[in-house]
């Protein structure tokens, strides 16, 4: 098709467009449909027996509040990235949620060795993690992909894996409201393994995802 | 003729073009047909200027391909915009971001990014620019060659383009290594002084 051609048809195509609102707006859009989701799954599942007492403990909130952090900054990050005009620091501000939702976990390691000794820091299997966290997160990952798709895939693969991160961070958060495991080590490798082997496989399907149109693709 | 398009591109001096290029696209969102259509257009002759000038080796195809690829680009792309902000930078992160896709496809890849970086060295008197701006200086680059003389284009792109050396370029152009020094030094000044005074424009 000559370049003429191709002009011609691009701009007898053209209607009015709506200009995307701005990536802040459409992150809370997505929480809500986010939360929501993962709100019907605890219920549908049933909360942890002892959620009162846990929700009492500074500890307990300092985790969820750093994975929902997580969540939020993530799914941001992911709209802002396929802004042509975003600033690249975008791509790493998740890291700082993200870093305080590790170092939480961490200190929670150190109190559990000092409290209970080597017992504290056992590792035993529990990979039903993984697929409560996939299922939760599917449906708030599916959410994001849709919104991502209206932006510019100038990054997809970062940007697919940021998607995914905020979306099992979500699936997590949620996991902690029905699952009773609260020791540290132990959702540091299940519950945040989990959460970093869905990113990383978003990363790698991140280009057939999200792709520009045209020959180079 | 909508107030959009009475600024289209060709018709005013290059130091409204930014400005108009803002409101052809302002326009085309409000769905003005002419309007974008003007505005595909003048992006179709900037990247092909681009192109040609950073891949000068591209075959006529290749580089079309590249061009078509930006304009579906920014089609896909054009609610991203925000008309609040400026258009340059936006569009110059798709370019920047679809001559990426297209440099793997070739092997001197390598040796392009090198002259790509060397003419943003050059002819930039930004300090700490970004890449993106580096195209953007690019483009207009491209816009100052226009005006160099026959000889003095043709001695700098084999100069400083090509890499050519001195004593190969005046004898591809039948002249002496002293005229050809002098040709580019005067291109390099006219093309300082575009970019200086697009640089200036921006602000």
């Amino acid at each position: 098709m000559k370049t003429e051609a191709l002009i011609d048809a691009l701009a007898r195509d053209a209607g009015p467009v709506r200009v995307l609102p701005p990536a802040l707006w459409r992150v809370w859009g997505w929480l809500l449909i986010a939360l929501s989701f993962a709100a019907a799954m605890v219920w549908a599942i049933g909360p942890r027996d002892d959620l009162a007492d846990r929700l009492a403990e500074a500890r307990f909130l300092f985790e969820q509040g750093a994975a929902l952090a997580t969540a939020i900054v993530g799914a941001l990050a992911a709209l802002k990235l396929t802004m042509p005009d975003a600033a690249r620091v975008w791509r790493w501000l998740p890291a700082i949620p993200g870093a305080a939702w590790l170092g939480t976990l961490g200190l929670g390691c150190l109190r559990d060795w000092a409290q209970m000794g080597p017992a504290g820091l056992r590792i035993t299997p529990d990979p039903e993690c993984f697929v409560y966290i996939a299922l939760i997160g599917s449906l708030p990952l599916l959410a994001l992909i849709l919104m991502l798709r209206k932006g510019a895939p100038l990054r997809p693969s970062w940007t697919l894996a940021l998607a995914a991160l905020a979306a099992a961070a979500i699936g997590s958060f949620a996991l902690r409201l029905f699952h009773t495991q609260d020791a540290a080590l132990m959702v540091l490798v299940w519950q945040v393994g989990a959460v970093a082997l869905i990113a990383a496989i978003a990363a790698l399907c991140g280009r057939s995802v999200l792709r520009w149109p045209g020959v180079a693709t | 003729m909508s107030p959009a398009t009475e600024g289209a591109p060709n018709s005013g001096r290059s130091d409204s073009r930014h400005a108009a290029l803002d409101s052809l696209m302002r326009a085309a969102q409000q769905g003005d047909r002419r309007a974008y259509h003007a505005l595909l257009e003048e992006v179709a002759l900037r990247m092909r200027r681009l192109v040609t000038a950073r891949a000068p080796w591209l075959g006529q195809a290749d580089v079309e391909d590249i061009v078509q690829d930006v304009l579906l680009s920014l089609h896909m792309a054009r609610a991203t915009w925000d008309p609040a902000r400026p258009f340059m930078p936006w569009i110059a992160a798709i370019a920047r971001n679809r001559l990426t896709d297209h440099a793997r496809r070739y092997k001197r890849k390598q040796a392009f990014d090198a002259a790509a970086s060397d003419l943003a060295e050059v002819f930039s008197t930004t300090p700490g620019q970004t890449h993106a701006e580096g195209v953007v200086n690019l483009i207009s680059v491209r816009r100052a060659m226009s005006d160099l003389s026959p000889g003095e284009r043709r001695a700098f792109e084999m100069v400083r383009l090509r890499e050519m050396s001195l004593a190969d370029a005046a004898e591809r152009d039948n002249t002496t290594v002293g005229a050809i020094k002098v040709a580019v030094h005067r291109a390099s000044r006219k093309l300082k002084r575009a970019i200086n005074r697009d640089g200036e424009e921006g602000k």
